[in-house]
């Protein structure tokens, strides 16, 4: 069975200043799959990962029409409280980026924030979020740690227990593996592959064979737009547009 | 990355052609043999059995080679996949070449008997049959192809004629069975060649529209 869409997008634009970054994007992220957004630089898939949480608010120049629907409530919305959709959408980053605190204190850091104070239950969130990032077993004798003295992979895993410490539904993860060597990589394939019983997640990659191995669902940007959307078996085996077979074939990007 | 790819696979496919090209041309020459009772041009076609061999091995490791290096996807990834399937299709129309040809110098020795009538036209259907995928491959042309199913159902209907008119000819005359039974065999094999070209053409027009189409 396939469960409804958590994320859709409707006739989604945005610019910077007068560039139009994103053309009409309409697509449908489904609940507890992960989906892979491929596509030469420039494309546009980062800036439309950072719409599912509204990171590009941060930037002045950006103007967003259409619509982005989370559990089917419009988040471009002015009622939007923004902290507390990016509790629900968390995000990973391409350069692991720990605080520079304790591997504890980088996990507790986000529930704090949200209220929790109790430390036996503090205690709980950390031990379980590191379990679910596949990184306790290497950190439990370490807690107290710097998170700057772990491995690159150890740092990027801490990251999504840091992500998964305030109970997101979605994931955003843009190339998470690109500042991995292949093993810290395969890692995070196989985390990604785990997460998705209990999240959905968002890739971003230019790793085509990554984005073939880990996602079910595969969306092709070129220019803006979003060129191809489909089953990932799909899009890698036989795609039905030629800018998609020509980019993943590698006769352009 | 992409040229030096994209030129390997053309070279590959180039070369897996001159291969589909090979194993026809020493299951024509395989039945000539037998027509004309030619014992030399059987011997010659019996010798091509390690050429075959050796290239399909080349062939082979040439494309878990590209497979290992570049991951190809889409089309190149149908293109790879078509290139082992003709290969495996290929050498097998040749080994089946090599058996009818190893029947040449048994049947020498037999009472004097009439080759099957149909067979010349049989081994006609089929060698068109494999003529035309092996063009569809090179040339991504899948009008050539396009009635595989009935000329398929034609050399079906040649071997079951050539099939009865043997054992007719068994059943009148002991003596003619080890004869009977090699042209037998040789209208298996030309059948069995028959079967190969329609799962080729699946292949071709797999790699050519990434659609699966079933030729019965």
């Amino acid at each position: 069975m396939t469960p409804g869409p958590i994320i859709s997008t409707h006739d989604l634009n945005l610019w910077y200043s007068d560039t139009h970054a994103l053309q009409s994007i309409s697509m449908k992220i489904s609940k507890n799959h992960v989906t892979a957004l491929i596509g030469p630089s420039g494309c546009g898939k980062s800036t439309l990962l950072r719409c599912f949480n509204r990171l590009n608010d941060l930037i002045d120049c950006v103007k967003i029409s259409g619509e982005i629907l989370l559990d089917n409530e419009n988040i471009q919305s002015a009622g939007t409280d923004v902290v507390m959709l990016r509790k629900k959408v968390g995000m990973v980053f391409q350069k692991p980026n720990p605080f520079p605190k304790s591997v504890y204190e980088n996990v507790a850091y986000g529930p704090r924030v949200h209220g929790v104070k109790d430390k036996a239950e503090l205690d709980k969130i950390v031990e379980e979020s590191l379990r679910h990032a596949a990184i306790w077993d290497e950190v439990k004798d370490r807690l107290n740690d710097s998170a700057l003295g772990l491995s690159g992979g150890q740092q990027q895993r801490l990251c999504i227990a840091r992500t998964l410490a305030v109970e997101p539904e979605v994931i955003l993860m843009d190339e998470p593996c690109s500042a991995l060597d292949p093993i810290a990589t395969a890692k995070i394939e196989k985390l990604i592959d785990i997460l998705k019983r209990d999240y959905t997640v968002i890739i971003v990659t230019h790793n085509m064979q990554q984005a073939a191995r880990v996602s079910d669902y595969t969306g092709f940007m070129y220019l803006g737009k979003l060129i191809e959307f489909g089953q990932t078996n799909q899009i890698f085996e036989n795609p039905h547009e030629d800018l998609t077979e020509n980019y993943i074939t590698g006769r352009f990007g | 990355m992409s040229e030096k790819f994209h030129g390997e696979l053309k070279g590959l496919k180039q070369d897996t052609t001159e291969m589909g090209r090979f194993a026809r041309d020493m299951l024509s020459e395989s039945v000539r043999a037998l027509i004309l009772q030619d014992p030399v041009m059987a011997k010659q076609v019996v010798a091509k059995k390690k050429h075959i061999k050796d290239i399909t091995i080349t062939l082979e490791d040439r494309t878990y080679t590209l497979i290992a290096l570049y991951q190809p996807m889409a089309k190149d990834m149908r293109v790879i996949t078509c290139i082992l399937k003709m290969i495996t299709a290929a050498e097998r129309i040749g080994r089946y070449g090599k058996d009818i040809a190893n029947m040449v110098k048994h049947l020498q020795d037999q009472p004097d008997f009439t080759q099957p009538v149909p067979l010349p036209h049989m081994a006609e259907q089929v060698m068109g049959m494999i003529d035309d995928v092996i063009v569809a491959f090179e040339t991504e042309n899948l009008e050539v192809i396009k009635d595989f199913s009935s000329r398929d159902d034609i050399v079906d209907a040649l071997w079951h004629s050539i099939f009865r008119e043997m054992l007719t000819f068994m059943m009148e005359n002991p003596k003619t069975i080890t004869r009977g039974t090699y042209s037998i065999m040789v209208a298996r094999y030309l059948e069995r060649s028959g079967d190969h070209a329609c799962k080729m053409a699946e292949n071709v027009h797999y790699m050519v529209t990434g659609e699966r189409i079933e030729i019965k």
